[in-house]
């Protein structure tokens, strides 16, 4: 980075260059924040393309490379050159690009690393101020540290499957590949961290099971202290000890659910919110899940005729914290015109995903930007690579 | 048999990427004390600021009192001691002018401010931007509202599960046949303090070039990046996407199935997942089961999963027979993923989770040895693992106030007196 006046807009990592080697939605989602920040994000994808580009749906259910759903969400604003690593003209197109940039994120796992000749520590060797962050399964070093993982395995290595779902069924993980995504997080704070630590280049070596243990929290001091694990509660909260108030679970209503949610402070506004004086009764609501059974048919007469708008309404001008459930055309129909005031979803306009909405900023700065942009063509930064014969003679060699 | 539970103490690290950062932290519940917790890992001194009459504690949920020294319940309050480690505590009573005073004061020799209020609190308290900046320009002020600073929803409560609702996430969990669920127990909040202590890190980078500024993380802006494939796949299909439990949208088996108890704990079970002939060839080669070999409803990957409910069946009925542990291992020999499902006992027993010490022990005076995860990066050469157990109660009221402010100590004992400042938990 140099010390220069940022142009006007310019994101906080302005200046910050990466290259991306992922597989997985870790590396995509740890690059998609740098990008965000304003970091020249470029993704090296071998010939076919990184797999993400594969994940659908697509427009009108038609596989394309440029075209899906992940791959239109999380590749925003990268660059993409196509090379093929496994070769040894490949690597050196790499190396080059390393000499140039300032971390490289890479979430292959480490067999994968043999296959394309990737070597994190000889790449921190040849470039000491490189940030070199690798995110595998179960992190570079222990005993499993070789082992297969998938986003299900790994949710399930890391306990937090465990307390998803109902209490007399199996597990149940949540939606899509949060395990992977929570690993990204981690890794760009890493990565942040070791830019602002200004001590040269650091190898950042993160494990996805372990970012979905983090999510365990005070799960480990149950374990620890009373030897005994959390017990999952359906769409109740999971409660650790006895100082746990209810409801805090989600309810059907006329038109759907809502998620009801009562600070035990107020029992009293409870009763009047469901007419149903029973509410207020001392110890009912702070007495834990003993009585949520009890609690959930007091609140279901009121709920089951009364649509989710209301329902929160009343709740939430007596200042409960009651919400509806949105299924997503619903949370992107955005009826009360919040997300619109805050200018939230991104029109983007593809020329293979057609016009589409996406997720904007994730973090709004006072005085640095939130960056967005359409996510590449494969191979859209080739042309920037290198000299013009030097270009031709990698396309005859199918490097790139 | 699985080993007895450990915790080996942290490492001393001298060396951390925030070393020399101070942060005021001024916040409650999950979301804003994960992302203080991890700043002090990092190397921030992370001053919790707290009223004086804070932590009522239920005495039946204070942790054991195994450390020795004095019975003081609201010093081992589980949510306190597991997201206030790596930090200091301070309580000050911020309604009180001097208290006020005394913020202000420390805002001056601080870098970050990081508080999780509703929108309309900190203006309450007159400690707003405005009023901070002029203090400090160079100040990182972090806010991490539910929906954020503007709009309809501005002042709407909500805590990070009714944020879920809000967001899709919990419309899209839970199993193919069942109603939404939650995505975990404060998912939605430790999302939030990542990508805030991760926001904040990068305004320290960028404060160089452009100085002091704001940063705004509204938990459900947050929430949304994580779903994003969701809400770009329902426009371009034009269909809502729906529940799918544990399921892959194309390879099977992917599940969940019962196992042998583990620690005489009947809720065992192993996850397997099979993407490809390859690995769907590993698990015959460990099934071993001739009629599954030959069954021509799981011949190509295709049938697999279009018959994955019988599939499923015959897998649980197998995987029954052995020990979750066990099993994963000669899954894993035979080239499948395959994991127990782990739970915080077991962590606490495994090999992996001691080599890269994911979980380690922090001594605490009332509690003896007590246990905290650590972030899922190791830096190469700023290790920054927890640090301190969670502070006693205002124990660094004291020090900040004569170390860091250089207050006298006649001062000292008037904010104390006056009830503006405090060095122990007060009665309301």
């Amino acid at each position: 980075m140099t010390e220069r006046a940022p142009p006007p807009g310019a994101g906080p990592l302005d200046g910050v260059r990466v290259v991306e080697i992922s597989e997985t939605a870790a590396g995509a989602y740890c690059g998609r924040l740098l990008a965000g920040f304003g970091a020249t994000v470029t993704m090296v994808e071998p010939p076919s393309g990184t797999p993400l580009r594969r994940q659908g749906p697509f427009r009108e259910d038609r596989p394309d490379t440029e075209g899906g759903a992940t791959h239109l969400h999380l590749n925003r604003r990268k660059g993409s050159v196509r090379v093929e690593v496994a070769s040894a003209a490949g690597r050196r197109l790499l190396r080059g690009m390393l000499s140039e940039s300032d971390v490289l994120i890479v979430d292959l796992d480490q067999r994968h690393w043999e296959e394309l000749g990737l070597d994190p520590l000889a790449i921190r060797s040849q470039h000491p101020d490189l940030q070199v962050c690798t995110i595998t399964p179960y992190g570079a070093d222990g005993p499993k540290s070789g082992w297969l993982a998938s986003e299900l395995t790994l949710y399930a290595a890391g306990g937090y499957l465990r307390i998803g779902g109902e209490p007399d069924r199996e597990p149940v993980k949540a939606w899509g590949e949060q395990g992977h995504l929570q690993a990204g997080l981690h890794a760009a704070v890493g990565i942040l961290s070791a830019i602002h630590a200004n001590r040269g280049g650091q190898l950042v070596d993160t494990a996805v099971f372990e970012a979905v243990a983090f999510l365990l929290g005070g799960g480990y001091q149950h374990a620890w202290f009373s030897d005994r694990e959390p017990v999952r509660n359906g769409a109740r909260l999971v409660g650790f000890g006895p100082g746990h108030l209810y409801p805090s679970t989600i309810r059907p209503c006329a038109d759907g659910w809502v998620h009801a949610h009562c600070n035990n402070r107020y029992p009293d506004a409870m009763a009047v919110l469901f007419d149903e004086p029973r509410l207020a009764e001392p110890d009912l609501l702070t007495s834990l899940m003993g009585r949520a059974d009890e609690v959930d048919e007091l609140m279901a007469p009121m709920l089951i005729e009364t649509p989710r708008r209301e329902v929160v309404r009343r709740a939430q001008e007596m200042r409960i914290p009651f919400t509806e459930v949105l299924a997503p055309s619903e949370v992107m129909a955005d009826i009360d015109h919040h997300h619109e005031s805050r200018g939230f979803w991104q029109a983007l306009q593809h020329p293979r995903g057609g016009e589409y909405l996406a997720p904007g900023p994730a973090v709004r700065f006072g005085r640095s930007a939130w960056s967005d942009d359409d996510p590449p063509a494969l191979g859209a930064s080739n042309a920037t690579l290198g000299s013009r014969a030097e270009r031709v003679r990698w396309r005859r060699a199918g490097v790139a | 048999m699985l080993p007895e539970p450990q915790l080996l103490p942290y490492p001393r690290s001298n060396c951390r990427p925030l070393d020399g950062i101070r942060v005021l932290d001024l916040t409650t519940a999950v979301a804003g004390p994960t992302a203080t917790v991890l700043l002090g890992a990092l190397g921030a001194e992370v001053i919790r600021i707290e009223t004086p009459w804070a932590r009522p504690v239920h005495p039946a949920s204070a942790l054991p009192h195994r450390g020795g020294g004095p019975d003081e319940p609201w010093n081992r309050e589980p949510r306190q001691n597991e997201l206030a480690n790596s930090k200091r505590s301070m309580a000050l009573n911020l309604t009180a002018q001097a208290g006020r005073e005394v913020f202000l004061d420390l805002v001056e020799r601080s870098d970050v401010v990081l508080e999780n209020y509703s929108p309309r609190v900190m203006g309450n308290f007159g400690l707003e931007w405005d009023e901070l900046s002029k203090r400090n320009p160079q100040l990182v002020y972090v806010s991490m509202p539910a929906f954020g600073k503007s709009g309809p929803w501005r002042d709407r409560i909500s805590y990070g599960p009714g944020i879920d609702a809000m967001s899709g996430m919990s419309w899209l969990t839970g199993y193919a046949d069942g109603s939404p669920l939650k995505p975990g127990n404060f998912y939605c909040d430790q999302n939030a303090g990542l990508s805030a202590a991760l926001s904040t890190v990068a305004a320290l980078i960028a404060r160089c070039r452009i100085g002091g500024q704001t940063v705004e993380l509204a938990m459900l802006e947050g929430e949304l990046q994580l779903i994003g494939d969701a809400m770009v796949g329902q426009q371009l299909s034009g269909r809502e996407p729906t529940r799918r439990g544990n399921e892959h949208s194309s390879a099977a088996p992917h599940g969940v199935y019962p196992t042998q108890p583990v620690l005489d704990d009947a809720d065992s079970w192993i996850a397997i997942a099979c993407r490809d002939d390859a690995e769907w060839d590993g698990l015959l080669e460990v099934w071993e089961d001739s009629a599954v070999c030959v069954d021509r409803r799981f011949r190509t990957g295709l049938r697999r999963w279009h018959n994955r409910a019988e599939l499923d069946e015959l897998l649980g009925a197998w995987a029954f027979e052995f020990d979750p542990f066990e099993l994963t291992d000669r899954l894993q020999e035979a080239g499948v993923p395959a994991s127990p499902v782990m739970g915080a006992r077991t962590l606490l027993r495994d090999e992996q989770v001691w080599a890269r010490q994911s979980v380690g022990g922090l001594p605490h005076p009332q509690l003896g040895l007590s246990p905290a995860p650590q972030a899922a990066f190791r830096l190469s050469e700023t290790p920054s693992p927890p640090r301190n157990a969670a502070p006693l109660f205002a124990a660094d009221t004291v020090p900040v106030m004569r170390e860091i402010l250089g207050y006298s100590d006649e001062r000292v004992a008037e904010l104390i007196d006056s009830g503006a400042a405090s060095d122990r938990l007060r009665p309301r």
